[in-house]
């Protein structure tokens, strides 16, 4: 999966020439072969390094503040989201759904790779979610719904069809 | 060439330039209308090019359009006005609330808080009852989506959050954004994206309730009627000073063009003489005044200073968030660069005509405000002592520089001759005292011999 993730990631920061990964170990944790230097190991070290290359270093956040978020959100997503048992999605959901009622995007104001990532893995989830439960997650489906939307993101997946009209009356959350 | 005849930051013409900023139109700014003689006058009229006689107005190639929303729709680019039919329609529809709904009523309840229109009981509950049915549709709109009309930006976003600016920076303290948080998630989001920023600058959200601002309700008619009197008092002031400020340079313009303030009749006519006064003012700007207008940014007074050690932020941040007593007044004294900051105490010096308190707070707060540019290089507190009708205002700043830094910037002149000023010593114990007792709001403040009442910091 995160193979397919990082050739969307190449193709939604404009990069031409396809990279050559491989994975290690039993939870294939992905490895940038690189042609002229050390190969590189790890979902967050490639995504932060195809950024870069990218020259969009502003995705990683363009404050020392900003920046310390993104990375926060990036750990999060590889230790906490990834690999989560079932019963811990939904403490993941509430965190992620209070976290987010005050705020459009991650990290800070705008837009940042953190967003993406984050979208990635959680996509899978998102998917699975009757309408119900999306509405009871209301602001994380709206940051959702918004990043799915964000032009050059959702590539390789399927999007989540989202309602914004409430089916079911609001006050049981 | 396209040409905008509006004063600098007024905030009717916001949308329209936060329009060109996302569409790339180049807009030249001239502060008034090229044939206005003043408000008596109609024998212009049905020659003029704008016959309106409101500012903001517009012109591109000998092609003239009045009304700020019809402006900023022209300015705007196709993004802006929505794709398709269906989303240029809902662009519409919250324009138009904009402009029907929003404007009118946040007026009517943030003028008189800001001490520029006079306050009326009735028309005062009526707009807040209209602006919290509004906000809370929004609300239940915003929940589920990012901008107000599909998934980007577009000029529905930027003409409510405009008509909303005053309000969020004037009127809605923290505990009543809790009650609009999408719509203040939303608010956020805007006025810090890019294209918003470069005409907004920073947006500060209002912080704290002070008497009346919630409800906007004096006591009584008798202090309606004090509140009147500083009305023109504060009116005066303006006119004489040359200097026209931000946020009450928007706030007369938009008197002028629409007097929808709901105002008793008497109020009304003294309103208009000043606001003929104000207009000839205006008019009487000299070529180089227009041209310092038209330019879009100052330059930064305190460029040719050398880097501090001192990072005023840290220092905000230690004081907002730790003791004041056991640990920012500590951090103070330890990492201060006596070189590169200066300390200064300030005393308004008309403390006889100061009346109610909230008017008071008022004052300080619009000096604040006014002072915006200001904040990366000041931090103060500035005290009001004593009660209603005996009261007096001072406090201790912390400059940039070993100047009075209000003397680098023509706009930041506008209230600093109203005070005295003096230079502490920063070693001296009466420094360290008044230090003390102002920023932690607590002591006898001695020199002044008035018991504490409340306080604003300016950071």
């Amino acid at each position: 999966m995160a193979l397919r993730e990082l050739s969307s990631l190449e193709k939604s920061l404009g990069l031409k020439k396809p990279k050559k990964y491989s994975t290690q170990g039993d939870n294939k944790v992905p490895v940038l072969q690189n042609n002229n230097g050390p190969s590189l190991t790890g979902l967050v070290t490639i995504a932060t390094h195809l950024v870069q290359e990218a020259n969009r270093s502003e995705l990683l956040g363009s404050s020392a503040e900003q920046r310390a978020l993104v990375q926060q959100w990036l750990e999060y997503r590889v230790t906490k989201l990834d690999n989560c048992p079932k019963e811990d999605i939904k403490t993941i959901f509430k965190d992620l759904n209070l976290y987010l009622e005050d705020k459009v995007y991650l990290a800070g104001n705008n837009f940042t790779l953190a967003d993406t990532l984050m979208y990635y893995g959680i996509h899978h989830i998102m998917v699975d979610l009757a309408v119900q439960e999306k509405e009871k997650w209301a602001n994380v489906t709206r940051w959702f719904d918004h990043v799915q939307h964000y032009p050059g993101v959702r590539h390789h997946l399927p999007p989540v069809v989202v309602l914004r009209n409430r089916f079911y009356p609001s006050g049981h959350h | 060439m396209a040409t905008l005849y509006s004063p600098p930051d007024f905030w009717r013409s916001y949308p329209i330039l936060i329009s060109a900023q996302y569409s790339g139109a180049q807009i030249t700014m001239v502060p008034s209308l090229p044939d206005f003689k003043g408000e008596d006058s109609q024998e212009t009229d049905h020659l003029s090019k704008f016959p309106f006689r409101k500012v903001p107005a517009f012109e591109e190639n000998g092609f003239q359009i009045q009304e700020a929303t019809a402006i900023a729709n022209y300015v705007a680019g196709d993004v802006l006005r929505g794709a398709g039919p269906q989303d240029q329609a809902l662009v519409q529809q919250w324009v138009n609330l904009a402009e029907g709904e929003i404007i009118p009523s946040m007026t009517t309840w943030v003028y008189p808080i800001m001490g520029v229109a006079a306050y009326s009981d009735k028309a005062c509950e009526k707009a807040k009852e209209v602006l919290l049915g509004v906000l809370s549709v929004l609300n239940q709109h915003l929940l589920p989506r990012t901008f107000l009309v599909g998934d980007t930006v577009t000029l529905a976003d930027i003409s409510v959050a405009c008509a909303l600016l005053l309000l969020f920076t004037q009127v809605m303290e923290p505990s009543m954004r809790q009650l609009y948080l999408n719509v203040t998630r939303w608010f956020c989001t805007c006025v810090h994206q890019p294209q918003f920023r470069t005409v907004l600058g920073d947006v500060i959200l209002c912080k704290t309730a002070s008497p009346g601002k919630l409800d906007g309700k004096p006591a009584s008619t008798e202090i309606i009627k004090n509140q009147q009197q500083e009305v023109r008092s504060l009116s005066e002031v303006e006119v004489q000073q040359v200097e026209v400020h931000k946020q009450q340079e928007g706030v007369q313009q938009v008197e002028q063009q629409e007097q929808q303030v709901e105002q008793q009749q008497e109020e009304q006519q003294e309103q208009q003489q000043e606001q003929q006064q104000e207009q000839q003012q205006e008019d009487g700007l000299d070529p180089t005044e227009e041209a310092v207008a038209a330019e879009p940014k100052a330059k930064d007074p305190f460029a040719s200073l050398p880097k501090s050690t001192f990072v005023l932020d840290e220092f905000k941040r230690t004081y907002s968030n730790e003791d004041t007593l056991t640990v920012a007044l500590p951090y103070l004294w330890k990492k201060l660069d006596r070189e590169g900051w200066s300390l200064w105490y300030s005393e308004y010096k008309y403390p006889s005509e100061l009346g109610q308190v909230f008017m008071s707070c008022n004052l300080i707060t619009g000096m604040f405000q006014r002072l915006d540019r200001l904040r990366k290089h000041a931090f103060a507190s500035i005290a009001l002592l004593g009660t209603d009708g005996d009261s007096s205002i001072s406090g201790v700043w912390l400059l940039r520089g070993q100047q009075l830094a209000f003397e680098l910037c023509e706009d930041w002149q506008a209230d600093y001759e109203s005070y005295s000023w003096r230079k502490l010593d920063p070693e001296s114990e009466e420094t360290c005292t008044l230090v003390r007792e102002y920023l932690s709001w607590q002591g006898d403040f001695k020199h002044v011999g008035k018991s504490f009442n409340q306080a604003k910091i300016f950071k």
